[in-house]
């Protein structure tokens, strides 16, 4: 981009900029924020930690509705005939539940995980893309509020389950709003995530510190990069269903009306074609933290690096092959169920892969059981259970007596809430203390994990049995008699221990802070860790590096602690005080805010709600969107002003192949350490 | 610095959490369980949990091994967490191909063995070996391959006999205007012991899902498709079923029976059930009146063969089509096979019979969404019911309505009705 220089006295559109109006300034564009305090800067931040951290946080919000929702789920059916919701509210809600936790829990809270660890573990200073970062956020955040705004502005939830199937979620047959805001919604929120996989895989290709290569990027980084494929090819499948549904509510299309010629089975295919890699999108994540975590707290590597990541990378292929195992019961040929009961059955190979190098990871090891080691730990344990209950559904003839039972709810809970959820929660007890500069009390975490642990598995457990007595998914009620009732209310009492456990994370988060004052600071790496997010303070300085690392090899901060001796015995080289970066750079150059990516986001839920009430909204939506767009290009890729009194710490420059020439301005602001301040070199770089 | 952390040393048995998991997952399932898919009580049902009992099997041992696995590793390799490390590091492998590759393929090896019999038994229960049997029908003995169209809408199962012809997919055509049926009953279908019936499973509105657990696995009823199953009882006996794929309001309340009869009680049953519905006569009956009833308020949805025959031109719903009742009391449930229409519990009757349980019917009939919820009334303009709507009967007309009802028979035996008998 050239940006012609002229100098004008103000700037045509001003945004809150907190600077002193500038002498020289480009003519034609826009000033950028200079970050400044307090809300401003959360609402312009294009700093990838900072996104990282509204992404848990509003993962964690999204987490208490998804799980009252459960709540409400259980207590309904706590007894037969339970009268705690109308058959009604209770379809809505428990549509509400699976895609609150999938698109609005697990889904940012594994966002949040690799907004925030990626740039670090690699080594760089932002991701490729820092205002296509926050755009993510923001139009992630407007898809969730305008998903939930059903509630009150649409006549109630989606009642069509996550999965939604046609024609069921027809107008004819779920006439209120719900299924319009679901997929009007899913459609804005999958913007944010196609967009974040873009830019998160040209992060880990682009970005990497000199020396990383790909196979000595950690695990973590990994399979978060495999997520962001899967993102990438997933979204556009679930994005045109959804647009056809769209399209068949509002416009009357027939895309999937059977009395039109369309095809009810159309859906099922498109949608599962994204809903089964979306499987691995919410588990992998949770691999990678386990990978990080297991390691650590056995004091040894990672057993079987290439393994452990060619086995993600097949899991993220064969992903692809699996989808119709949803459907066999649905009347496709029996040949066609064969050949996915097949591919299903052998996708269980490279996750078994996975779980053996962990055993074998801490096998010989010295494990210290922190909370967050108690909790890789029990992910480990009870993802193997939903990955053996997912084997015997494999098996197409024992899935027509599971499919659509309660059995599937005990195995995909135990898969995603026992794999995913128990493994970002400790990732969230590991990685604490280096986002947020203090540690969470351990005595409190340990209660946290019991709690979880023992309520899961009363809550799901049972679930198990109940779906192989019989009972159906997505009932409202049951009758007595069936044998149904002791474990319903057993599942209903475990649901609330967790519900309690999750007061206890909330409690622990809150108390540690005030008990934070009084205890030495964690320092950079109070695990004794072994990737490179670990050589920057806690929490880590706005520009990560003071000094791009150059690496040398896998687990490369763990080397500069450690080193072995003429016996091969490990002998400490550097205490990790020593060896870690003290985030004393001043002046590094980093990309300016924005908050264009914020008002971009607003607009897509106002064309959201015009073209379900009133297509008029669709121009203020749609200007705002154009503003957005237009406006980002004409704002400097960085303030002219900001470039302050660079430090300079260049003497690595030569080395790092992520300089200036990789297409995009921002990525070179956010890389180039410290490109020397010459005025009117900023904006173009 | 590193190390610093916090924490109490207690002992930590965590895999013990399993356990409770475990038991539930090895209980196994209640005996009064009428779902329960481990009761299975025909060749199919039998061949699937055969091949399905091994794999639970190697499961649960795969799941000791990594859980003691854990367990064990955990005591024996467990330092305290709130020390710092001590002495030296443990040896530090990295990898060791040969152990890696294989537990590679022997997971793959374990899951051949299984897609072996996988495939065996799919192949299995996709084929069909029925037998024609015959049947007399109107005095004609008709050679019948037992086949029954099954037609899901909300919230009821629709059961179609052809006895007098081979029906096939291409017959079928239209699933709202399918071709006129030897005998059409709802929620209950009645089939003859020892023989493989073909379902042909399809929907008036949306996808539903047939499944009696102790007989076959599931099959989706996808409106536009006409998909093939089967079934088959070894014994005489009633088989419960529930519809299993989410299909709107009442889902849960959308539930079937299959009820198997020796060959010589289904020939009975098919005499019955060809026979028109008997009309009452005696005009000073509530029955007569009732018959007025139903011809003002319920016959341009239901049919009654012998009454509404000829005026009958389909249901005014989304999906066309309300229960035939010509012989509505000799079935035992009603409202998608969740009211007894007998009770059980109730006075016996003036026959020292099992009496109608006129309470539940009284209350359908007065406000079905009351008792089993619906979306038949209040609709927006222009759209068509999905259920019984409130059709603002007085409590005589219901009574009478009710009287006709009760003789739309002919009555099942106490004992079908104790054995039929819901919750």
């Amino acid at each position: 981009m050239t940006i012609t220089e002229s100098p004008v006295t103000e700037a045509p559109l001003e945004l809150e900029s907190g600077a002193a109006a500038i002498a020289e300034r480009p003519l034609g564009v826009l000033t950028r924020p200079q970050g400044g305090r307090g809300w401003r800067d959360w609402f312009s931040t294009v700093d990838h930690k900072k996104i990282g951290i509204m992404y848990g946080v509003s993962a964690m919000v999204f987490f208490v509705v998804g799980g009252v929702e459960a709540l409400l789920i259980r207590l309904q059916l706590a007894v037969p005939n339970g009268g705690v919701l109308s058959a009604d509210v209770y379809n809505q809600v428990f549509t509400m539940h699976g895609v609150t936790m999938v698109f609005l829990f697990i889904m940012p809270l594994a966002a949040a995980f690799a907004n925030y660890l990626i740039p670090l573990q690699i080594g760089a200073r932002d991701v490729a893309f820092p205002r296509l970062n926050a755009l993510s956020y923001w139009i992630w955040l407007s898809g969730a509020i305008f998903l939930n705004s059903s509630w009150i502005v649409g006549g109630g939830g989606a009642d069509c389950g996550w999965f939604c199937y046609s024609p069921n979620s027809g107008v004819t047959f779920s006439p209120s709003h719900g299924v319009d805001f679901y997929a009007i919604g899913l459609l804005i929120a999958g913007i944010a995530s196609l967009v974040s996989a873009i830019n998160l895989i040209v992060t880990c290709l682009n970005m990497r510190a000199p020396g990383m290569d790909l196979f000595r990027m950690p695990v973590l980084t990994w399979m978060l990069l495999i997520t962001q494929f899967l993102l990438l090819f997933a979204l556009p499948v679930i994005t045109v269903a959804l647009f056809l549904l769209m399209f068949d509510r509002l416009f009357d299309a027939s895309f999937f009306n059977p009395d039109m010629g369309g095809d009810p089975l159309l859906w099922q295919h498109l949608f599962w074609i994204f809903g089964h890699p979306e499987v691995y999108i919410i588990i992998l994540p949770a691999f990678g933290v386990v990978s990080e975590v297991i390691p650590t707290f056995s004091r040894k590597p990672i057993f079987g690096y290439t393994f452990m990541v060619f086995s993600g990378i097949a899991i993220g292929f064969m992903g692809w092959g699996v989808w119709a195992h949803h459907m066999f019961v649905s009347g496709i040929g029996p040949i066609s169920v064969a050949a996915f009961s097949l591919s299903t059955m052998f996708i269980a190979v490279p996750t078994g892969v996975k779980i053996l190098n962990w055993l074998a990871t801490m096998w010989g090891g010295q494990i210290r059981f922190t909370t967050a080691m108690l909790f890789a730990v029990g992910t480990v344990a009870m993802f193997t259970i939903g990955g053996l209950s997912g084997v015997t559904h494999a098996i197409a003839p024992a899935d027509t007596q599971q499919t659509d039972t309660y059995y599937i709810v005990a195995h995909f809970h135990y898969v995603i809430f026992g794999g995913g959820v128990l493994g970002l929660i400790g990732g969230l007890y590991f990685w604490w203390p280096k986002i947020f500069g203090y540690m969470l009390n351990e005595r409190r975490g340990k209660i946290n994990f019991w709690l979880m642990l023992i309520g899961f598995n009363l809550t799901f457990g049972p679930m198990h049995v109940l779906g192989l007595q019989g009972m159906s998914r997505r009932i409202d009620t049951y009758s007595a008699g069936f044998g149904f009732e002791f474990w319903n209310m057993v599942a209903t009492i475990g649901s609330f221990i967790i519900a309690v456990s999750v007061l206890v994370l909330f409690h622990n988060i809150w108390k540690s802070k005030r008990e934070a004052a009084d205890l030495p600071p964690p320092g950079p790496d109070p695990w004794d860790a072994r990737s490179l997010e670990w050589m920057v303070p806690s929490p880590v300085p706005e520009h990560n590096f003071d000094e791009v690392p150059t690496v040398d090899g896998l687990d490369e901060w763990w080397h500069r602690k450690y080193g072995f001796d003429d016996n091969g015995r490990v002998v400490q080289v550097a205490t990790a005080a020593e060896a870690a970066q003290d985030g004393s750079a001043k002046g590094v150059h980093l990309p300016a805010p924005s908050f264009w990516p914020l008002v971009l986001a607003v607009g897509l839920p106002l064309i959201g709600y015009g073209l379900i009430f009133n297509l008029w909204l669709c121009v203020p939506g749609g200007l705002l969107v154009a503003m957005g767009i237009y406006a980002w290009a004409l704002e400097p890729v960085d303030d002219p002003d900001a470039a302050h009194d660079h430090h300079d710490d260049d003497h690595d420059g030569d080395d790092d192949h992520d300089d200036d020439d990789d297409g995009d301005d921002d990525t070179a602001s956010a890389t180039a350490d410290a490109a020397p301040a010459a005025p009117g070199e900023s904006g173009g770089a | 610095m590193r190390n610093s952390i916090t924490a109490r040393h207690t002992r930590r048995w965590w895999p013990l959490g399993l356990i409770p998991g475990l038991a539930l997952a090895l209980a196994g399932c209640a005996p009064d369980a009428e779902l329960d898919t481990f009761q299975d009580q025909s060749e199919t049902a039998r061949q699937i949990n055969e091949l399905v009992y091994p794999v639970f099997i190697v499961a649960g041992v795969v799941l000791v091994l990594v859980c003691g696995a854990l367990l064990w590793l955990a005591i024996k390799n467990r330092v305290p967490a709130d020390k710092d490390y001590e002495g030296e590091f443990p040896t530090q492998v990295s990898h060791n191909n040969r152990l890696e590759i294989g537990w590679t393929l022997g997971p793959a090896a374990i899951m051949t063995v299984i897609a072996v019999f996988t495939l065996v038994v799919h192949l299995a229960i996709n084929s069909t070996e029925a037998n024609a049997i015959e049947v007399e029908v109107d005095g004609r003995v008709e050679t019948w391959e037992p086949r029954v169209v099954v037609v899901g809408q909300q919230w009821w199962w629709e059961y179609r006999y052809y006895l007098k012809r081979d029906i096939t997919t291409e017959d079928l055509g239209d699933p709202w205007n399918l071709p006129e049926a030897d005998i059409v009953t709802a929620g209950q279908m009645v089939i003859p012991t020892g023989e493989e019936v073909e379902l042909i499973i399809t929907s008036r509105d949306v996808i539903h899902s047939h499944w009696i657990p102790a007989l076959n696995g599931k099959k989706d009823a996808v409106p536009g498709m006409y998909t093939p199953w089967k079934l088959e009882a070894d014994e005489p006996g009633v088989y419960f079923g529930q519809c299993t794929e989410f299909c709107g309001l009442s889902h849960s309340r959308m539930r079937m029976q299959a009820v198997a009869v020796t060959p010589a009680e289904f020939q009975d049953w098919v005499n019955d059930q060809m026979a028109p519905a008997v009309m009452p006569t005696d005009e000073d009956s509530a029955a007569y009146r009732g018959m007025e009833v139903f011809t003002n308020y319920c016959a341009s949805c239901h049919l009654v063969r012998g009454l509404n025959h000829e005026d009958y031109n389909g249901a005014e719903t989304v999906s066309g089509s309300a229960p035939d009742l010509t012989h509505f009391a000799g079935r035992t449930t009603f409202a998608g096979g969740v009211f007894n229409l007998y009770d059980p519990d109730g006075p016996p009757n003036a026959d020292n019979l099992i009496p109608l349980n006129d309470d539940d019917l009284a209350a359908w009939i007065r406000n079905p969404n009351d008792v089993k919820e619906n979306y038949a009334d209040d609709l927006p303009e222009g759209a068509l019911p999905r259920g019984m709507p409130d059709m603002g009967l007085s409590e005589r007309q219901i009574d009478d309505v009710i009287a006709l009802l009760a003789k739309l028979g002919p009555r099942p035996t106490d004992e079908q009705i104790l054995a039929t008998e819901v919750n």
